[in-house]
């Protein structure tokens, strides 16, 4: 009898576990589902090679936006993931149980919850309004900080688990501390701060407060780094909102390339992963 | 061996602590170049302290302090060279074999050329054949030169880590318990690679295993509570020890 209600619970356990989960993915698949449905549509060789067309004309394409995210992200990344790298590095090799250490531990972990639209407003004030004229610099400036603490994150904590053994090895072979660490920890804990990396590419990718306060737009091709500049996310918020019905069409192709961005980065942070483990560390 | 006068390691009144606790006291012993020394006691007696005091590798926890005189052909390691030196001149051999896994084989061995920059590629080479060969790993690994460390067996990267050791041409190579982490086999391998090693340097190995001890070393030291009890030829210590103690410990008696 007991036996035969132990099974009965199992089973409702488990269907009910289910049936949350499928509820649970049912907004996140229907997001996808409409994005590609219509986004599909927009899609054509004019769209991702040329720039908008004018207003009232029809036609026209957004590859002024896709070269435009691509070169902030990558100006981002040069500045974001060096410095979250040595934040990492020292959070994990170099940091004491002292008051400094544990405050830039602390900064780094804060700093990751903070509001996007804060490092727009951040970078609008000491950049924008000191050279009077919205730039992609102050964008990267912004997005490159939003990077570091999670590179800086996925460094230490994949340095952290790099085993004694491996710094005893070179400490035995008479190397310097800061060879060990670049060349022996870091080298070992790559993988993790290839992925962290990775993952604080996809982050900014979606970022769209901090682009409005900095970057801007633009319907043109970029003309230099210190000028406005289009971008993927700021496009889809001014198309989607034009009220011209090939506009919004527009803004749901450049979703689409967005999230196919996105999810291009996750399957490779995905196979950077597996390789990861396969080395055994 | 026994009318060479030279000392290659000249150890008097050794005294190392962990923080308070006093893990070595008053330990005096000479080593003789191109010997095998067995390094034997129960856990805890300071076996590994004793040895990580010789490549100064005991100094570099917080808290730990070592006093006494270790002079490696004469010079005190402690007073009139950098830390750094020391160890590139004594090697050691970890109880549980450490290759670096972000390295491929070959580039495990000159690791530590390699990372102080101090050979060209073409030397590198040179290097990783010549070592590999001298631990017997060159036929198992020639075309494996480029995977992983990580990729070979237990045995196998032991052997390596010893290559690695080997390739900085180290006055004394220190192991700590090579061979308690492998199989027979790989164990039996690694004996007579040690026996092999004191042509080419001075080899001083800490051993759980007391017939390991009698089976591969020249000279034998017993230690116990951070005492060195007894030293001498290990064939001596083997057959008429003077302290009881060093008997019931090879007898097995306790320990």
């Amino acid at each position: 009898m007991r036996m035969v209600s132990r099974k009965n619970k199992d089973r409702v356990a488990r269907w009910l576990s289910l049936a949350i989960t499928v509820l649970a993915i049912i907004p996140l698949l229907w997001i996808i589902c409409s994005v590609v449905v219509n986004g599909i549509s927009a899609i054509n060789l004019e769209f991702i090679t040329g720039v908008p067309a004018p207003y009232g004309e029809s036609g026209g394409g957004i590859a002024n936006a896709i070269f435009g995210t691509l070169i902030i992200n990558a100006m981002a990344s040069i500045f974001g993931i060096p410095v979250g790298i040595l934040t990492g590095m020292y959070l994990s090799e170099y940091a004491t149980k002292g008051k400094f250490s544990s405050a830039i531990r602390t900064s780094v972990e804060s700093f990751s919850g903070v509001p996007s639209i804060i490092f727009g407003i951040f970078a609008f004030t000491i950049i924008v309004t000191n050279v009077r004229h919205y730039t992609a610099l102050a964008a990267a400036f912004a997005l490159g900080i939003m990077m570091i603490p999670i590179v800086a994150k996925a460094t230490e904590e994949s340095m952290r688990v790099v085993s004694d053994d491996m710094r005893e090895a070179a400490i035995a072979l008479g190397v310097p501390k800061w060879v060990r660490t670049v060349k022996i920890v870091l080298g070992v804990a790559r993988g993790g701060v290839i992925t962290g990396s990775l993952l604080a590419f996809a982050r900014i990718s979606g970022e769209t407060a901090p682009l409005l306060f900095t970057a801007l737009f633009s319907f043109y091709w970029p003309t230099g780094i210190d000028q406005p500049m289009a971008t993927l996310q700021v496009l889809i918020y001014n198309f989607a909102l034009s009220g011209y019905q090939e506009r919004v069409l527009q803004a749901w192709g450049a979703s689409l390339l967005l999230v196919m961005l996105v999810v291009a980065i996750n399957i490779v942070v995905k196979i950077v992963t597996r390789q990861k483990y396969k080395e055994g560390i | 061996m026994d009318n060479c006068t030279y000392e290659k390691l000249d150890i008097s009144g050794l005294d190392a602590w962990f923080g308070d606790k006093q893990a070595l006291k008053g330990v005096s012993l000479r080593i003789k170049p191109k010997t095998v020394t067995a390094v034997i006691g129960p856990s805890g007696c300071g076996k590994s302290t004793f040895i990580r005091c010789i490549n100064r590798m005991h100094e570099l926890t917080p808290g730990n302090r070592v006093s006494g005189v270790v002079l490696l052909d004469g010079v005190d390691i402690y007073k009139s060279v950098d830390s750094m030196d020391v160890r590139r001149k004594v090697g050691m051999v970890f109880q549980k074999p450490n290759p670096f896994p972000n390295m491929s084989v070959s580039d495990n061995v000159v690791a530590g050329l390699k990372l102080i920059g101090a050979a060209s590629k073409k030397e590198l080479e040179a290097v990783a054949e010549e070592n590999l060969k001298a631990v017997g790993l060159w036929k198992e690994v020639e075309n494996d030169l480029k995977k992983s460390g990580a990729s070979l067996s237990g045995g196998q990267q032991q052997r390596l880590c010893i290559a690695r050791a080997l390739a900085m041409r180290p006055e004394i190579i220190l192991m700590d318990e090579p061979t308690s982490a492998l199989d027979p086999a790989s164990t039996a391998k690694i004996e007579d690679l040690v026996k092999t090693l004191k042509a080419e340097t001075t080899v001083i190995i800490i051993t759980h295993n007391v017939q390991q001890a009698a089976r591969i070393s020249d000279m034998t030291a017993f230690f116990y509570l951070g005492e060195l009890i007894e030293y001498g030829e290990t064939r001596t210590i083997f057959e008429s020890p003077k302290s009881p103690l060093t008997e019931r410990y090879i007898t097995g008696r306790f320990g």
